[in-house]
């Protein structure tokens, strides 16, 4: 059974813009899966509504079997632990006014009956809990204390992406985390994440306008054009001849020739 | 040496009460025609440099070295001198294509006002440059001549400022992240039609980026940039793939490749079209 | 690195002086029994409408009561009153600001409606309805004076959440199962104190001169009692004899009006440079 299925889901804003038109996809649990697409093309509405922070107007979206958004209370709680998210702009994302512990806690404090895999020995503080977690995504122990405008960008997309695991979710869904920082940095994070799929089996969603980054680390890609799939994908079939025209413009521009 | 249309010689620039320079040593030198990348972080001074070119530095800074063009130093000169030297002779395109135009006055009559104010042409004559440039730059003079800049698209605003610094035909244009707040379909199209302008008119483009795909593709000569220092400088092809300098080589690494594209050597054999 | 922590020494002239200004008034409030010559509502027909002297400082009145004293004690009067106010506007306002702000939908609109109904009304205006239909007394005050003042805080931090809102974090919040009261405590409530803060103490002169206004026009507290604004009022009938009578208690109101004005300023910026500081 696949882990998440969208049917035919549609969204429209006003009556002429479709964010997204009859949006059909299945996604197996474990491995990265791409989504690519320029501005307007509806993939952060789609993260949006995979989410459950927006609603949708037809089609339905089940995650491991259940309606999304689910309407049992416990259902739900399953599924908030279940489902977590990468932002773009990493400085929005982190209260400017918390310690990172505080910060990367804020999940696991909501949820104090799950035990991470990670933690080993009982009786660990939070603030040990806190700094494991940093140990996971490459930071030093020390950032605990530190709050979010004491890091660079960097460094705060690696906590949220701490915040992100924290639970041990099946699916995380990454909406441009690398878009808005450094060329070196991007790739620091893109091999963060890739090395956070291998270790713990969850499934990807990774949405970017980036051909390059979703080739590193994605196996399937979409390709999303004004709303609609127009191309749907293995990575080692990015060359075949029958890639759409608009796939092939995106690859063309990319290239170095 | 004739043909050097500016250069840039010990550019310091520091923040006053500051011990640490936010540009080191910078040299850069643009011959005519040529198409020039620099490529950097944020933060490795790469925007400060075009604004000590242009004279747009914040009073609070304080410069020393030498720019220079047609024989003057551009750093010695007053707003005024430097106006009347310089003139309309170098172009700027910004990142931010809103603040190109004025939003609520069309592309038209804003192009022929700014080319008035520098050139002695007749109403007429101006409008007739308005609309070649537009065209040059594939832009359909009729429809774009006559709308107001919220009418048009990121790109074919970004354009019309191409067209725009085009038609006042200047000797350098400077390029400050201009694709940057455009789709990456879009950003390509702008960028060829600079590169065709270029070529037709033969003035000198500075491309400031921090991609790097960006820059291999579309310039001919490369300055790499970290912390306020140029640290590498070289024809494109050598910068991509002979590069020396250990940051070069960093940024390099990290622009991932596509499946089968080898970035050392020639990647365009490999590239299906 | 820590850009943030301005210490009390690197603040604006001007805050300083707030801070030093307030703390004087403070003393005054806290310690005033033992710098009171005289018992301020100690009648001494002898000495009626004395004018300054070693024994009277500020003279008396048309009672003989010493200026002075009464003054000193006023102040505890009329700033407590005036602080009360906002701390009891504070926690009207704020709470439904931010059920407001944060549930949208039909429980804002109904809140903003009351609002704007209110708005309509200048606040003296309504204030004095108030106060009238209470009677006069200085607890009615207050109640009026709430009712009036509730709005500034409710709006304010009204367009604080819904700026907040916009925050990744805290849709960050949301998916990671947070309470809406949790969001608010972890990520909402820290934002908004230092504005509050800043906003209650320029407002803190602002109501202090509601209550005097409402005192002088004899809504507030009865003549006996030196409140300020009272004060005025009953030396009114001897302005043209005796200045001092009227003169002292409104320098009191003013120049308090202006040290909550000068603290209250400096502690705007103050948040504001902090905000920019952590912003970068």
């Amino acid at each position: 059974m696949k882990t998440l299925t969208i049917e035919k889901l549609t969204k429209s804003y006003a009556k002429e813009t479709v964010a997204l038109d009859e949006f059909s996809l299945g996604i197996d649990q474990g491995g990265c899966i791409g989504i690519v697409g320029e501005s307007g093309s509806g993939k952060s509405t789609l993260a949006r509504i995979l989410l459950g922070l927006e609603s949708f107007d037809q089609g339905q979206i089940l995650f491991k079997g259940l309606q999304i958004p689910p309407k049992k209370k416990k259902d739900y709680r399953d599924y908030r632990r279940d489902v977590q998210m990468v932002f773009q702009d990493a400085t929005s994302a982190l209260n400017p006014k918390l310690p990172i512990w505080k910060i990367i806690l804020e999940p696991l404090d909501n949820f104090k009956e799950v035990k991470p895999s990670f933690i080993k020995e009982d009786g660990l503080s939070r603030k040990a809990v806190a700094s494991h977690l940093l140990e996971m995504v490459g930071l030093e122990r020390e950032f605990v204390d530190r709050y979010p405008y004491q890091l660079s960008g960097g460094q705060k997309q690696r906590v949220s992406i701490a915040r992100a695991i924290s639970l041990e979710p099946s699916l995380l869904i990454c909406d441009e985390p690398t878009a808005s920082l450094d060329v070196t940095v991007q790739f620091q994070i893109l091999e963060l994440l890739k090395k956070l799929q291998e270790e713990t089996n969850m499934t990807i969603l990774f949405i970017s306008h980036d051909i390059r980054a979703v080739t590193f680390l994605c196996e399937k890609i979409v390709v999303l054009k004004q709303g609609i799939i127009v191309d749907h994908f293995h990575m080692k079939d990015l060359y075949k001849k029958n890639r759409h025209l608009y796939t092939k413009q995106l690859i063309k521009v990319a290239s170095l020739s | 040496m004739k043909d050097q249309l500016i250069s840039i010689e010990h550019l310091f620039v520091t923040l006053n009460g500051s011990h640490q320079p936010l540009l080191e040593d910078v040299n850069l030198t643009i011959k005519m025609g040529e198409m020039v990348g620099l490529i950097g972080e944020s933060g490795s001074g790469k925007s400060l440099t075009s604004r000590a070119v242009t004279g747009l530095l914040p009073k609070e800074m304080r410069v020393s070295g030498r720019i220079s063009y047609g024989g003057n130093n551009l750093l010695e000169l007053s707003d005024k001198e430097r106006y009347k030297q310089l003139g309309i002779k170098i172009g700027y395109i910004f990142q931010d294509y809103r603040g190109s135009f004025t939003p609520f006055i069309r592309i038209g009559k804003q192009m022929t006002e700014t080319i008035r104010t520098h050139i002695k042409l007749t109403k007429k004559q101006s409008e007739q440059l308005a609309r070649e440039v537009l065209n040059e730059v594939g832009l359909e003079d009729k429809t774009i001549y006559h709308r107001f800049p919220f009418q048009l698209s990121g790109g074919q605003i970004q354009r019309a400022a191409v067209a725009m610094t085009l038609a006042l035909k200047p000797e350098l244009i400077i390029c400050d992240e201009m694709t940057t707040a455009l789709d990456v379909i879009t950003g390509e199209k702008v960028l060829n039609y600079l590169a065709k302008v270029q070529k037709e008119t033969g003035c000198a483009v500075l491309i400031i980026t921090h991609d790097l795909a960006q820059a291999y593709k579309h310039t001919n000569r490369i300055y790499v940039m970290q912390q306020g220092r140029i640290v590498e400088e070289g024809l494109s092809e050598e910068v991509r793939c002979h590069h020396k300098h250990p940051y070069t080589k960093k940024l390099c690494s990290c622009l991932l490749a596509l499946p089968g594209e080898d970035l050392i050597t020639t990647a365009s054999q490999v590239m299906v079209k | 690195m820590k850009k943030g922590n301005a210490t009390l020494f690197n603040l604006p002239i001007t805050t300083k002086l707030g801070i030093t200004l307030v703390s004087f008034l403070l003393i005054l409030i806290f310690f005033g029994e033992w710098i009171m010559p005289y018992d301020p509502f100690q009648i001494d027909m002898n000495n009626r409408l004395e004018s300054m002297s070693h024994q009277h400082w500020l003279g008396t009145d048309q009672l003989g009561r010493d200026i002075f004293s009464r003054i000193v004690y006023g102040a505890k009067l009329t700033i407590g009153l005036g602080v009360i106010t906002i701390i009891l506007s504070v926690i009207v306002g704020v709470p439904i600001g931010l059920i407001s702000g944060f549930s949208g939908g039909k429980i804002d609109a109904v809140f903003m409606r009351i609002i704007d109904a209110i708005l309509t009304f200048p606040d003296f205006i309504l204030a004095i309805a108030i106060a009238g239909l209470l009677g006069p007394s200085l607890t009615n005050i207050v109640i009026a004076i709430v009712l009036v003042r509730w709005i500034v805080y409710a709006r304010l931090v009204r367009s604080q959440v819904l700026e907040l809102k916009q925050q990744e974090y805290i849709l960050a919040s949301k998916i990671s199962y947070s309470s809406k009261w949790r969001t608010i405590r972890m990520h909402i409530l820290p934002h908004l104190i230092p504005t509050i803060i800043a906003i209650g103490a320029v407002d803190v002169g602002k109501v202090i001169l509601l209550i005097s206004s409402l005192s002088y026009i004899g809504l507030g507290a009865q003549p006996h009692i030196p409140e300020w604004g009272a004060m005025l009022n009953d030396g009114r009938g001897y302005f043209q004899v005796v200045p001092a009578l009227m003169m002292y208690p409104g320098l009191a109101i003013m120049l308090t009006v202006l040290i909550f004005h000068l603290l209250g300023d400096g502690l705007k910026n103050r948040f504001d440079i902090r905000k920019r500081g952590l912003r970068k």
